[in-house]
């Protein structure tokens, strides 16, 4: 793009910055109104398509002038850009809007003239912007406000050379100028999908319920919410928004539903993609589906694991890094704003976009294959430490049994003293896995319990993991390490209850997903047990991607 | 001190570390124009943590006194 400069200061060290776009500057840097006014001036000689006009406050009180014949200046200068954006209706004027930082000693009582200049610049630019579609507010008061004027000035590169600003500030100034000249060339992203859990909401619905979950009007919640409200304006800019998360359908939509401080409606998403499939599948799949590219396509999720998949398998997919600190949510989605969905202007067909997809999401029918994912688990270095619960992991076993609905067969719940008893019974003994990969370390996250119910036939009465390492087959490499011991120490049957519940949709794709199991009982409403016969083969059926370390783990002295 | 310097120059200056020695100055490249001996001064102070009068400035002929000054400031 081809870009001139104007200014009532050197702005020539910001020019060079520019580098993706050739920049003209007028020579002489008072000269900026007569170079509007002249038709055949050096500006616009250059041909550009877009003219910046990046005004420091403090030279238009230059002069020891009362601030009457400055504001009547001000009006002037005002007219000589609604005129040259007249005149020149296929270029687009960028006219900055001031910071005068208070510089005239003066009694309180005195009128405070800089912020009269301030006020009436800025209102009337925000007026020549609203008369005029080429006209565009840059807007430097902001940038003034967010650097601070003791980082963005430099007194010292001003007496040197006329340099209002720092380097830093000149950083920031060039940057967004870039910005502006980039959105003019390069097409934006046009799909936002969300995870749901600790990304939309704090808490996992799931685990804490639709009234457990943290999301509220002010106090802590409202982090949330003000994300909420922020992601719902990048909507009405005409970015289609969608739901890509791992959860149960129906506990997810009953947020949407029913929690009365939820700012996002299903109404707001074009498509929802809520199910127990990798999250890669998923996106492969609504890309499909709303027929856009992946590489119109940013994806957030607070799972750094979730990040990881989708950059490894989808690397077209836009992941920005999510915040550690939730207080940052709505900053960081600016910052996602200005590097993805950054645009001049919407137009109505962009606000209707949302619809138009939605429409032709329905229609779409088409499923594509996803990705595989087998590389990126391995490459996840994922380590599994299984013990028999000791001392200080009862406190935790009971938690998770007391917490965990998603993935768990039976959904008993213990108590740390009845996990105690349970470890010293003969015939019984609680296992708990911890889970560690390249991000960092999961904890303990998984708690297994076997008890002897016959002669060579062991019954796994607890099988729980927590969700936020589901879908990486961890509880298939713990069930059949577990199904080795036992085979080695003469058990040959294990039983396997599943009691289906309205949240553990996890465990039961985890039962079907087992080879060879014998359905000896269906007696309670929907709860199954299986048999299987493990003295030749494991019914674990998926391959191994983690390592497991054990203590030795004595399963038969306590189960055979 | 020697590399983080010529470092700070180069990329002030927008030139590969190879062009400068300690013995270049203002005027010996063309990036290096009166516009581009100020962002030097800027990008050293800001790296330094120092503040370099505007009268020192105006003494500075080569890299090399940037040196000097440096090592001079506690």
């Amino acid at each position: 793009m081809k870009c001139a400069l104007l200014s009532n200061v050197n702005v020539e060290s910001i020019a060079r910055q520019i580098e993706r776009h050739e920049v003209h500057i007028a020579q002489g840097y008072g000269v900026w109104t007569q170079e509007l006014a002249d038709p055949a001036s050096g500006t616009f000689g250059f041909g550009p398509s877009s003219v910046f006009l990046i005004i420091d406050g403090a030279e238009l009180l230059r002069g020891e002038r009362g601030l009457g014949p400055v504001l009547a200046d001000v009006d002037e200068h005002l007219a000589w850009i609604e005129r040259a954006a007249e005149r020149s209706p296929g270029v687009k004027f960028f006219v900055s809007t001031v910071d005068v930082s208070a510089r005239t000693l003066r009694p309180l009582k005195e009128e405070h003239a800089e912020r009269r200049l301030e006020e009436h610049w800025n209102t009337r630019i925000a007026r020549a912007s609203a008369s005029h579609a080429n006209i565009y507010v840059f807007d430097l008061k902001e940038m003034v406000a967010q650097m601070g004027r003791s980082l963005l000035y430099s007194n010292k590169r001003w007496y040197l050379g006329g340099l209002r600003f720092s380097t830093a500030g000149e950083k920031l100034i060039a940057q967004e100028l870039e910005r502006i000249l980039d959105a003019q060339r390069v097409a934006r992203k046009k799909c936002l999908l969300l995870d749901l859990d600790n990304t939309l909401w704090g808490g996992v619905v799931g685990e804490d319920g639709v009234e457990g979950i943290q999301l509220s009007e002010t106090g802590e919640g409202a982090r949330f919410r003000d994300f909420q409200i922020r992601i719902r304006e990048l909507g009405r800019m005409g970015i289609i928004l969608g739901i890509v998360s791992k959860n149960n359908e129906a506990d997810a939509l009953e947020v949407f539903e029913r929690h009365e401080h939820m700012v996002l409606r299903k109404g707001d998403f074009a498509l929802m993609k809520i199910n127990w499939s990798t999250k890669a599948q998923n996106i492969a799949e609504l890309a499909q589906d709303l027929d856009i590219g992946m590489d119109s396509i940013v994806f957030i999720d607070d799972n750094p694991v979730e990040r990881e998949a989708i950059r490894t398998a989808l690397p077209e997919v836009t992941v920005p890094e999510f915040p550690t600190d939730s207080c940052e949510l709505t900053s960081f989605l600016e910052r996602v704003y200005k590097e993805c969905f950054f645009t001049l202007e919407s137009t109505e067909e962009d606000r209707k976009r949302t619809e138009a997809y939605l429409a032709n999401a329905k229609r779409a029918a088409e499923r594509t294959a996803a990705p595989s994912i087998e590389e990126f688990l391995s490459g996840l270095r994922t380590k599994v430490f299984l013990t028999r619960a000791r001392d200080e992991d009862f406190g935790r076993a009971a938690q998770l049994t007391q917490k965990t609905n998603q993935f768990n067969l039976t959904t008993r719940r213990y108590t740390e003293q009845e996990l105690r008893t349970l470890q010293t019974t003969p015939g019984a003994a609680v296992f708990i896995a911890s889970v560690a990969d390249k991000y960092g370390d999961n904890g303990k996250v998984l708690v297994s319990i076997l008890r002897r119910v016959a002669p060579g036939t062991a019954e796994l009465d607890t099988f729980l993991m927590s969700c936020r390492v589901l879908g990486r087959f961890i509880e298939d490499q713990i069930l059949d390490h577990l199904v080795k011991n036992l085979r080695a120490d003469g058990v040959s049957r294990l039983r396997v209850q599943f009691i289906p519940t309205r949240k553990n949709a996890p465990a039961r794709s985890f039962i079907e997903r087992l080879h060879g199991g014998l359905l000896v009982s269906d007696d309670e409403p929907g709860a199954q047990t299986w048999e299987f016969d493990i003295s030749k083969a494991s019914p674990v059926t998926k391959p191994s991607y983690a390592e497991l370390l054990t203590k030795p783990v004595h399963v038969a002295e306590v189960v055979s | 001190m020697k590399e983080r310097l010529i470092a700070i120059v180069a990329a002030a200056l927008r030139v590969p570390t190879s062009a400068l020695t300690l013995e270049t100055g203002p005027g010996d490249l063309e990036a290096w124009d009166s516009l581009a001996q100020i962002n030097v001064v800027s990008e050293i102070e800001a790296e330094f943590l120092v503040s370099i009068p505007v009268e020192q400035v105006a003494e500075i002929r080569h890299i090399r006194d940037f040196l000097g000054y440096l090592e001079k400031t506690p």
